[in-house]
């Protein structure tokens, strides 16, 4: 059985928000997903830039000074990437 | 509807979750609806009127909070119907003010762009300008107005500054409904795609972050409060805090009031003849009446430190924390905040279900958040906890029963929850936990302060009305037809309630109470407090002039209550099974009606109300009979 990571990576070496590690400054560059929406009207958007805060059942992330709770299987929606 | 009426314009806040939207609208109208540090609080239209410095009216509609116009809760559909003008007996709104979060635009414009492509007048209203200036925004109010096209009012609505600025940009004409800018030369492109391009490049004109994240001040509370061990310390820590605070510090007022009722019992025993007059007032008035209202302490102590958990932001935090515990009920963290709110009342706690996307996970809810004890339960608990204890006991040994008391309902909310989430199947579409954790903030200590008055009033207006009448009718009952002779037991036995009583007695006796108790029960049913004054009516406390005397009489009383054979009445057990029955029974009929409403059944409803009273009484049942097989 496919693995939610497997299932919903794109491009190749683009890594989750699950996958990296906490205080990680990143930059969303993809959302994919059934959550895609969901994810966007909370400001998960492409170009974002976020910090992992803490890892667990679900996650909380900085984004834009605001911190948020999503659960895992939304985070594994979240493509991010280091910032430049 | 009058033509003066249709001439007063609506204009209607709308913005994200805890963007200020209700404290705006409080600010405006001079209401004190409710308002927390939270999301979610809002979820039903909240209306007002309010004038603009030139005394034009206008009707002020509060929304309830969302994050796009693609509606996904309840509460969300709510907002969007209420801006097309769908929403039924509320009329389409005339101008919009778009409340958004100074410290958070780059999420909170995406709505404010999709109100305007929607081509209705719009006004940004910059909230929190403080907490922006705070974390290093760098705010260009006049910037964003040119690029969006609409006024935009820089404000800190919990302080009321801004105020004024807002009323005077809501003066007539409102402006025209603006071009969505951002859509006119790529009418091919993804809509969304245009509006983050938009948001990104208008942040970067007029709301210049740094770039460097600081850890804040909340940052370091939630590494202590979210973690999985420490968390949960400081969860139970202050739930215990409370419980312990709400027996101690109520002692004294609680004694103050029971001195003014025994005060004012002896001056009536002096002032009046012996007779039925003096009677009605000292035994069914003033025990009745003042059985309850001694409890107002505790019932404000308990608002109190709700609305500081929930001004804080810590709410937020305790939903968190939970989610793993409510996953294993079947049901995400999200429902913890209805259920909380339950704890002071379950109305407002099955309306705040609203928040929750899915609709089995809601229905779910709603129906177990009557077990989450409510603050009409306490003055029950007051008085049954510590005669189980005797008096003398720690107030920490009380708290802990009293905690113990809640934690049953609420363990047997999520064990129902968990079975009934199981029956009604898997979600059509997934839902996933989604929380924003806000900013710690100290206390709104107006608006608490306001909102607990508020609360004692409605406990003492309960008094003063529904427990008043009942009172009067519970004493009428239990006095005629009167028995010749001083024999009080026989008159007792020989008036109206006393022959409801001998009816209903072998239907409560296998649970351990008299008829007197379970006439008391019944009358509960038409609010739980009833049962207090019942009790204190049917047991015919008297009052004295001795306050320490005045409280302990009713306890006493009871302790000293026999069976016809000279068994006591009111052993452990017995007391163990009353408090296991007020845990259970749903004993509001307005929680019903509301219940129904939310389900959209009645069926539900009544089902509800049928499998709680059952529940409650199987319960009592097995607790007392079990217990005597166990020799206790």
């Amino acid at each position: 059985m496919p693995t939610a990571t497997a299932k919903y990576r794109s491009a190749e070496g683009a890594v989750t928000l699950n996958q990296i590690g906490l205080n990680c400054d990143v930059r969303i560059s993809g959302l994919v997903g059934p959550g895609c929406d969901r994810l966007r009207d909370l400001g998960f958007c492409e170009q974002m830039q976020l910090r992992k805060l803490s890892n667990g059942r679900n996650l909380v992330c900085s984004l834009c000074g605001a911190r948020m709770a999503i659960s895992r299987e939304l985070a594994e929606q979240v493509l991010v990437a280091p910032l430049q | 509807m009058s033509v003066a009426s249709e001439a007063v314009p609506t204009i209607a806040l709308v913005g994200n979750p805890n963007s200020g939207k209700s404290t705006l609208f409080n600010a405006l109208t001079g209401h004190i609806q409710r308002v927390a540090n939270y999301s979610g609080v809002t979820v039903e239209i909240k209306s007002g009127d309010t004038y603009t410095p030139h005394g034009r009216k206008l009707h002020v509609l509060d929304l309830p909070g969302c994050y796009s116009l693609r509606a996904q809760s309840p509460d969300e559909k709510i907002a969007l119907d209420a801006l097309s003008g769908q929403y039924p007996d509320t009329p389409k709104p005339d101008l919009v003010v778009c409340v958004v979060d100074s410290s958070n635009l780059e999420r909170h414009l995406q709505l404010t762009l999709q109100v305007i492509e929607m081509g209705l007048p719009c006004l940004l209203a910059l909230n929190m300008v403080d907490v922006a200036e705070k974390n290093g925004l760098r705010l260009d109010p006049a910037k964003l107005s040119e690029e969006l096209g609409i006024p935009v009012v820089p404000m800190q609505a919990n302080a009321g500054k801004g105020i004024i600025e807002l009323k005077q940009a809501l003066r007539h004409p409102f402006p025209p409904p603006s071009e969505a800018s951002w859509l006119i030369h790529d009418q091919k492109d993804d809509i969304e795609l245009l509006r983050r391009d938009f948001i990104r490049r208008l942040c970067e004109l007029a709301a210049r972050r740094s770039d460097s994240h600081q850890r804040s001040f909340s940052d370091k509370l939630d590494a202590i409060f979210l973690h999985p061990f420490h968390g949960w310390l400081v969860f139970g820590a202050v739930m215990f805090a409370i419980f312990w605070s709400i027996f101690s510090f109520a002692a004294i007022p609680m004694d103050w009031i029971e001195s003014v009722q025994g005060a004012l019992g002896s001056k009536l025993e002096t002032l009046m003849p012996d007779g039925d007059l003096r009677s009605l007032l000292i035994d069914g008035v003033l025990g009745g009446v003042g059985g309850v209202l001694v409890f107002l302490p505790q019932i404000v102590l308990l608002f109190l430190f709700i609305g500081l958990l929930e001004s804080s932001g810590y709410m937020a935090r305790a939903a968190f924390l939970m989610d793993g515990l409510m996953a294993k009920a079947g049901l995400s963290g999200k429902a913890f905040l209805p259920l909380f709110s339950s704890y002071a009342c379950a109305i407002p706690g099955v309306m705040a279900t609203r928040t929750i996307d899915s609709a089995k996970e809601r229905l779910v809810t709603i129906f177990v958040a009557p077990w989450m004890s409510c603050s009409a339960r306490l003055p029950v608990y007051f008085l049954i906890v510590p005669l189980l204890l005797h008096e003398k006991e720690g107030t920490w040994k009380q708290a802990l029963v009293l905690f113990c008391i809640y934690s049953l309902g609420t363990v047997s909310a999520f064990i129902t929850a968990r079975i009934l989430r199981g029956r009604l199947g898997p979600e059509a579409s997934v839902s996933h936990f989604v929380l924003e954790l806000p900013p710690y903030r100290s206390p709104q200590w107006s608006y608490i302060l306001r909102h607990v008055i508020d609360r004692a009033w409605a406990f003492v207006r309960k008094a003063g009305t529904i427990i008043l009448g009942l009172s009067i009718m519970l004493w009428a009952l239990s006095t005629y037809p009167k028995l010749p002779g001083d024999d009080k037991t026989a008159a007792l036995a020989h008036s109206a309630m006393g022959r409801i009583g001998g009816f209903i007695e072998p239907l409560v006796k296998p649970l351990g109470f008299d008829g007197r108790t379970g006439t008391a029960i019944l009358t509960s049913f038409a609010a739980r407090e009833v049962f207090v004054s019942s009790t204190a009516i049917l047991f015919r406390v008297d009052e004295t002039d001795d306050d320490e005397q005045t409280r302990s009489l009713l306890r006493d009383k009871l302790a000293a209550a026999e069976w016809p054979d000279g068994r006591p009445l009111f052993t452990p057990l017995s007391m163990i099974s009353l408090l296991v029955f007020f845990i259970y029974a749903l004993q509001c009929l307005p929680t019903t009606a509301v219940v129904a409403r939310e389900a959209g059944s009645w069926k539900w409803a009544i089902g509800q109300f049928a499998f709680m009273t059952a529940f409650a009484y199987l319960a009592a049942f097995m607790v007392f009979q079990g217990g005597k097989l166990m020799g206790f």
